[in-house]
């Protein structure tokens, strides 16, 4: 498999240009969709290869149960590199099921508890929206889990402070948000920024894009597309201030919110799922569909080179 | 509903004095198990009641402040009664699930990944953006973008 196997693990890297320019062409829909897409490839083939040097590595290890003819040095030589580099990859690969597992528990238990804390709330069968007294302003879509629904939980802190067609807007945003399942986007980009760290940018891009998309949405939904700016300006203008989170502010000059509004300011976007070619994210689009090919063959050309080595090795 | 409350309560003592001393429960679980005993009450109660029945784990202060806490976020009402306050719940089921829901929010650093919060906070530099954008919203005349011909 030679150099082959270490290719997905940088490969990743191809995709940063259209993690940056997304936004420019594609509907905010298509964008998600990309940038989930890329992001959930390029880190299986990664962790793939981090298993097959495991595999390799596990086999030089004294003691391991893996069948005596996978040490041979015919399988040694496959990885032509220092032994150091399987016992990296377990270490790492450990690393990663890790962090995997801790992302999943913690998505699990926020939405178990936020569920908990909603469960004394007389349930009205034909509304999702449970409005709590709370002067602090606040909306949110809980995912639904397999006992209870999706809800929308918005304080009235916030919705007060909204007009009637702003609070619809607000709600179509967060009722888009349950209807298309923009968590499992955000869960998908999370796990892959575990699997590997160059997929981390993806992660605030595909939280982005999916407000984004909400957005589009619930301008769709209400029908007026200044009335839902003026809902998200009017909420974050609401909700404390200069404690931006770190990670998001470094994304770009102006935080996500603004860049929110100032998009539904601007006309529809084109809803193709294919920035054009002759644009910047056409071009970095070229650039991550390569990279994540090139990503899939390496993987797949190192684990049959290793499958018919091992094969070889081991006694029938 | 208040009886899953008080349940609840009783689970967090009976885990709370087996970490005794070390133990710092959050501010927001404190008051929910407050508000829930006082919403077993019969009517307006002393602090002292309130402290009894959370089980004596809490100092008397503790207990108070809690309450004045409650009584800042309108949770509960107090009158005085002879030299102390005795205390009464306004908060209903839904105001208890604000209140726990607030400790989630307040509890879990990465909820962002599951719960999609409407807005995120703003620094200052993006809140003069916001206000003049706010203004492009609000202006009357249509965006040329929405005239035809």
């Amino acid at each position: 498999m030679g150099v082959f196997v270490f290719l997905p693990l940088v490969l990743p890297l191809t995709a940063l240009p259209i993690v940056r320019v997304a936004g420019q062409h594609l509907h905010p829909r298509s964008a998600t969709r990309l940038l989930t897409v890329l992001g959930c490839v390029l880190a299986l083939c990664s962790t793939v290869c981090l298993l097959l040097l495991m595999v390799v590595g596990t086999a030089q290890l004294p003691g391991n149960p893996l069948p005596d003819g996978w040490s041979d040095p015919e399988v040694r030589a496959v990885v032509p590199y220092p032994e150091v580099t399987g016992t990296t990859a377990i270490a790492v690969l450990a690393a990663v099921v890790a962090a995997g597992g801790v992302t999943v528990h913690r998505h699990r238990r926020v939405r178990t508890r936020a569920h908990a804390a909603l469960a004394g709330l007389p349930h009205d069968p034909g509304s999702d929206l449970a409005v709590l007294p709370d002067p602090e302003p606040y909306a949110y879509a809980l995912p639904g889990t397999s006992r209870s629904p999706g809800r929308i939980v918005a304080s009235t802190g916030m919705l007060s402070a909204l007009d009637r067609d702003e609070r619809e807007a607000l709600l179509a945003h967060e009722r888009a948000h349950l209807t298309s399942r923009h968590h499992r986007y955000l869960l998908v980009t999370r796990l892959a920024g575990c699997a590997n760290p160059l997929l981390r940018p993806l992660r605030e891009a595909v939280a982005y894009h999916a407000e984004r998309w909400a957005d589009e949405d619930a301008a769709d939904a209400v029908g007026d597309r200044k009335v839902t700016a003026r809902a998200v300006a009017r909420a974050a203008l609401l909700a404390p201030k200069g404690v931006s989170a770190p990670g998001i502010a470094a994304f770009a000059a102006a935080g996500p919110v603004p860049r929110r509004v100032a998009a539904l300011l601007e006309p529809v976007p084109p809803s193709r799922s294919w920035p054009p070619a002759a644009s910047p994210a056409g071009l970095a689009a070229f650039i991550a569909a390569a990279g994540t090919t090139v990503s899939a063959v390496s993987s797949l050309n190192a684990s049959l080179a290793l499958f018919l080595v091992l094969k070889a090795a081991t006694p029938l | 509903m208040v009886t899953a409350g008080m349940a609840d309560s009783g689970e967090g003592r009976h885990e709370g004095e087996r970490r005794a001393g070390a133990r710092r429960r959050g501010q927001g679980e404190l008051e929910a198990q407050v508000l829930s005993v006082l919403g077993t009450a019969p009517g307006p109660v002393t602090a002292a009641w309130v402290q009894q029945r959370l089980g004596g784990d809490l100092a008397y202060t503790t207990v108070v402040t809690i309450l004045t806490r409650l009584h800042t976020k309108q949770a509960v009402t107090r009158s005085r009664e002879g030299r102390s306050y005795v205390w009464n719940p306004v908060a209903d089921e839904a105001g208890l699930a604000a209140l726990r829901m607030r400790r989630v929010l307040d509890s879990e650093a990465d909820r962002d990944a599951v719960l999609a919060s409407f807005v995120s906070s703003l620094n200052p530099d993006d809140e003069r953006l916001m206000r003049e954008l706010l203004r492009a919203a609000e202006d009357p005349s249509p965006p040329p973008e929405d005239r035809e011909g």
